[in-house]
């Protein structure tokens, strides 16, 4: 467990290091657009929203709520 | 392609870069709602309706006709005709005056109308306004008609004949009163007269039907007749044109070479250069005269055969007695001088 918690890591490091991270994290933010992903959680939060009201929603509830679903 | 532990660990980035995306897409949704401008893509239901995408056969994604426009027709205001719709841009070009095409149709037309009035009114009194751009202004009679016929160069061959036609039913009331419109002619209009002429003298110039073209060939060319030959001549030289002969080859030749020579020579030197008007006397006339049979005298001299030479002096003072404006004698001295040769 320890070494696999090192490697991995270790392994982020690396992708920091070399700035590979962002890149997939913006290939990953196109891809997740391009197939609607984000819509549908948008459409999610709308509905967290009307429930919760708009004047309290706040961004942990957001993330408590909607990082499951995506 | 990985080991389960590499796949392991991959998996595990990958969720990490989605809970990331999820984070930032979270913070972007607070941040709308809590500046007020979360709602604003949202329209009423009546709104979202009239937008839908239209999915119907015939009609475009916003329930619109295709064509609907093409059987249309509108009013122009120029000429106040129905136009149909696709046609109307064209239409009203054209009635304006004022597209790039139109403007070059109507300088076409005015061309070609200047020069039908410039070469008809020479017949009649041009004597002073066109010395200047022909030497041998008051050389009206000599050469042919055709000259005339020729003169508004500019044009095909086409509109050549036509105005050939057309002049031809002028000319024939015109015969004995009228001049030569070469008279106002530039230096360029003689030249292309001038090909003409070595065309009917040794050249078939038989006339093609598609091509509108003088046909360039010897005239012994085996695709026209004689008397396709002969009816070109008539068409252009007038009444009196004759054949050149075909059976005195040589002879022939020779003379033609000898006698168009000294034609462009003499009309590209005059061609160049400006005579003054006081110039385009009888001198000048007298010249010409001299000139033609004088060449013909030479010629005759050496050639055996002088019925080409005849034919061929025979046709110009025969035209230059035809189209003279003022009756000058150019017969007697020929047939005087000929008595001298033969």
């Amino acid at each position: 467990m320890n070494k696999d918690a090192q490697m991995r890591a270790a392994i982020n490091q690396k992708l920091i290091e070399t700035g590979e991270r962002e890149r997939l994290k913006e290939l990953l933010r196109a891809k997740l657009i391009e197939c609607g992903w984000k819509d549908q959680l948008k459409a999610h939060c709308k509905e967290v929203i009307k429930e919760k009201g708009l004047e309290h929603v706040t961004v942990d509830d957001l993330v408590a709520e909607i990082t499951p679903k995506g | 392609m990985f080991s389960p532990g590499a796949q392991a660990i991959a998996q595990e980035i990958y969720a990490d870069l989605v809970e990331d995306s999820c984070l930032g897409f979270c913070f972007e949704v607070h941040r709308a709602v809590k500046c007020g401008y979360f709602f604003l893509d949202d329209t009423d239901p009546d709104s979202m309706k009239d937008f839908e995408i239209v999915d119907q056969p015939g009609l475009d994604i916003f329930g619109q006709v295709f064509n609907q426009w093409k059987s249309k027709e509108c009013v122009c205001p120029n000429c106040s005709r129905s136009i149909a719709a696709s046609r109307f841009a064209p239409h009203l070009e054209k009635c304006l005056g004022m597209g790039r095409n139109s403007s070059r149709i109507a300088n076409r037309r005015i061309a070609n109308s200047n020069n039908m009035n410039k070469s008809e009114s020479d017949q009649e009194d041009n004597d002073d306004i066109n010395d200047n751009d022909w030497s041998y202004g008051s050389e009206k009679k000599g050469v042919c008609r055709a000259w005339g016929n020729l003169g508004g160069s500019g044009a095909s061959q086409e509109e050549k004949i036509r105005q050939g036609e057309s002049r031809g039913k002028h000319e024939g009331n015109y015969n004995n009163s009228t001049g030569i419109s070469y008279e106002t002619l530039g230096p360029e209009e003689l030249r292309s007269l001038l090909t003409t002429l070595i065309f009917l003298f040794q050249q078939c110039g038989v006339i093609s039907e598609h091509t509108k073209k003088m046909c360039t060939r010897s005239l012994r060319c085996p695709q026209h007749t004689d008397e396709q030959r002969r009816a070109v001549r008539i068409y252009f030289l007038g009444p009196s044109a004759v054949l050149p002969e075909v059976e005195s080859s040589l002879d022939n030749d020779s003379f033609d070479m000898t006698d168009s020579q000294a034609l462009i020579s003499r009309l590209q030197w005059d061609g160049s250069s400006d005579l003054s008007p006081s110039d385009s006397g009888s001198s000048k006339t007298s010249e010409n005269q001299g000139w033609g049979l004088g060449t013909n005298s030479s010629e005759s001299r050496k050639t055996k055969k002088k019925k080409s030479h005849l034919s061929l002096v025979g046709t110009a003072s025969g035209l230059g007695s035809n189209k003279k404006k003022k009756p000058k004698p150019p017969a007697p001295p020929t047939p005087s001088i000929y008595d001298d040769i033969n």
